[in-house]
């Protein structure tokens, strides 16, 4: 088993890689991303990459001539990129990486990350969708996941192999970049005036451990990946100790503007979320990926509130000199 | 009633989702609200808030049950009810459900209207969508359909035909509520009757529209046959 991770420089890719060592079937991990591991990997191979440079990854892909795709070139906006970049970076990772995969001729199966995002705003029509509702996002990141999911079934179709897409809920922990875990742990949390819904998170431990079943179940088609429960965002930010200031539509625009200017940069799909909540059916997840107990949403807003504010790195220095 | 001794048994994995709990004192239940620790279910039922509403319920609305027996203590299963005075069936059911097996029932119903939906959602009611009475079902939780309403004939009405199709395969009770009262006025009481599962032809694929009209005809008779 030869594994490509793409995106092996985000949270999830290390760790997906680092599960991936543990096991004896895979004979070979080689990972790209534009970020350096965040993890130290001791049998996989990471290659610097911008996917914005299509010739080098191209050739890195053909060059390796991956069994299995596990693809994370799949960049959230406004976590470690800006929505413009994260929407191009996600692109040409996706269509590069998974067709210069699938003409080297060994591809078994490819699996992608995708969101809950992909279902667009929680409405009365599926407020808890599983996979057979159709997906219609309206957030960029939304129509980003889509694309992915496209491109991943466009490979599918040509060259008959399973391919599988998991749609996690908001991967939220203290060591995962993510705009909404950020926006959570502010001192004022903007929340919906009139209405508190609910939405559910995932885990990263889960959402790595899914993953790497999924590899080696080679489950096809979409999946939701969501942690049991829900909070709603009211009870996030109490829970947090955190001071929820309730909104009224029209002053979501400036909120995301005021809030940008702290430090967290709030995108679209995080506002959809905090408006309309977000969850979804994981009962599909547990059936084919036999993944158990998965943490609840109330474990992983616990974990995010108990992370230290500020690790000080001068002491370590001091020490290590 | 104590909440916890209806559960009985299984009371130590006490899923809050599902069961009916003990009610918080209200100043615990106002110190966990202020504290976040107050939980919702992806479908936006806040098993405190229904808890705290229970004895409210309970005291409000009287009701006889009979046929309790057939209701599952675990897992999935949908209720097909008989309406005329819209909210008025669906709360007696509950109530119902909530005295005899201590679980909590999803309504199917959830207005899209602005406000009104999110807070009939805190207490169990979902959308009228295949998509949330699946999840529902997959999720272990008994689902309610109310079939359409019928004020003054003395038949109930048809239930909604797609929906029907949704829940082909699962365990389908019939249930009659009616009021107490002379002349079917809603003064004493509610009488809730729950019919025996009924048997659905194995043969038809799940979804097919004959079959679930013959369903849906079924379930009509069969709550009609509980007055």
């Amino acid at each position: 088993m030869r594994v490509l991770v793409t995106g092996m420089g985000g949270e999830l890719g290390t760790r997906v890689a680092q599960l991936l060592e543990a096991r004896p079937e895979v004979r070979d991990i080689v990972g790209c991303d534009f970020v350096p591991p965040r993890r130290r990997l001791r049998r996989a191979e990471f290659r610097r990459i911008d996917p914005r440079n299509r010739e080098k990854l191209r050739d890195f892909v053909l060059d390796f001539a991956p069994t299995h795709v596990a693809h994370f070139g799949v960049y959230e906006p406004a976590s470690r990129l800006s929505p413009a970049q994260a929407a191009q970076r996600t692109e040409l990772a996706s269509m590069v990486a998974l067709s210069a995969a699938a003409r080297a001729g060994a591809l078994e199966y490819v699996v992608v990350r995708s969101g809950l995002e992909i279902y667009g705003p929680r409405r009365n029509r599926a407020s808890v969708p599983d996979e057979s509702v159709p997906p219609a996002p309206v957030t960029p990141y939304g129509t980003s996941l889509l694309k992915v999911e496209g491109a991943a079934a466009g490979v599918a179709r040509r060259h008959g192999i399973p391919v599988g897409a998991l749609r996690y809920a908001p991967v939220v922990g203290s060591h995962v970049p993510s705009p909404l875990g950020r926006l959570l742990r502010l001192p004022v949390v903007p929340v919906a005036a009139w209405s508190d819904p609910p939405f559910s998170l995932v885990h990263p431990e889960d959402a790595c451990a899914a993953m790497v079943a999924a590899l080696f179940v080679r489950v096809d088609g979409p999946v939701n990946i969501v942690g049991p429960g829900a909070a709603s965002p009211w009870q996030a930010a109490r829970l947090g100790g955190r001071i929820p200031l309730p909104l009224i539509a029209p002053l979501w625009g400036a909120a995301s503007q005021v809030v940008e200017f702290t430090g967290a940069a709030i995108a679209p799909h995080v506002v959809e979320l905090l408006r309309f909540g977000r969850t979804g059916s994981g009962a599909h997840a547990t059936a084919t990926l036999g993944l158990g107990q998965l943490r609840s949403t109330q474990a992983v807003l616990q974990e995010l509130y108990e992370w230290a504010e500020i690790v000080p790195l001068d002491t370590v220095r001091e020490s290590v000199a | 009633m104590n909440a916890v001794e209806i559960v009985g048994g299984v009371a130590a994995k006490h899923d809050p989702s599902d069961r009916v709990g003990r009610p918080d004192s209200p100043l615990r239940a106002m110190r966990r609200r202020v504290g976040g620790h107050a939980v919702l279910d992806p479908f936006g039922l806040d098993p405190q808030l229904c808890d705290l509403a229970a004895p409210i319920f309970r005291f409000s609305m009287r009701v006889e049950t009979f046929g309790a027996e057939s209701v599952p203590s675990n897992g999935p299963a949908v209720l097909v009810m008989n309406r005329g005075y819209g909210v008025f069936e669906p709360t007696a059911l509950t109530v119902a459900i909530m005295n005899e097996t201590g679980r909590r029932v999803r309504v199917v119903g959830a207005p899209g209207l602005f406000g009104v939906g999110n807070a009939l959602r805190r207490f169990g009611a979902i959308a009228a969508t295949a998509a949330d009475i699946n999840a529902a079902l997959a999720a272990g939780h008994l689902v309610a359909i109310p079939m359409a309403p019928a004020w003054l004939s003395p038949r109930s009405g048809a239930p909604p035909l797609e929906l029907m199709q949704t829940v082909m395969k699962s365990i389908v009770l019939p249930v009659a509520v009616r009021p107490g009262g002379p002349f079917g006025a809603p003064l004493a009481g509610w009488r809730v009757k729950i019919g025996t599962p009924i048997v659905t032809d194995d043969s038809l694929a799940l979804g097919d529209p004959l079959g679930a009209a013959e369903l849906s005809e079924t379930v009509r008779t069969a709550v009609d046959n509980l007055r």
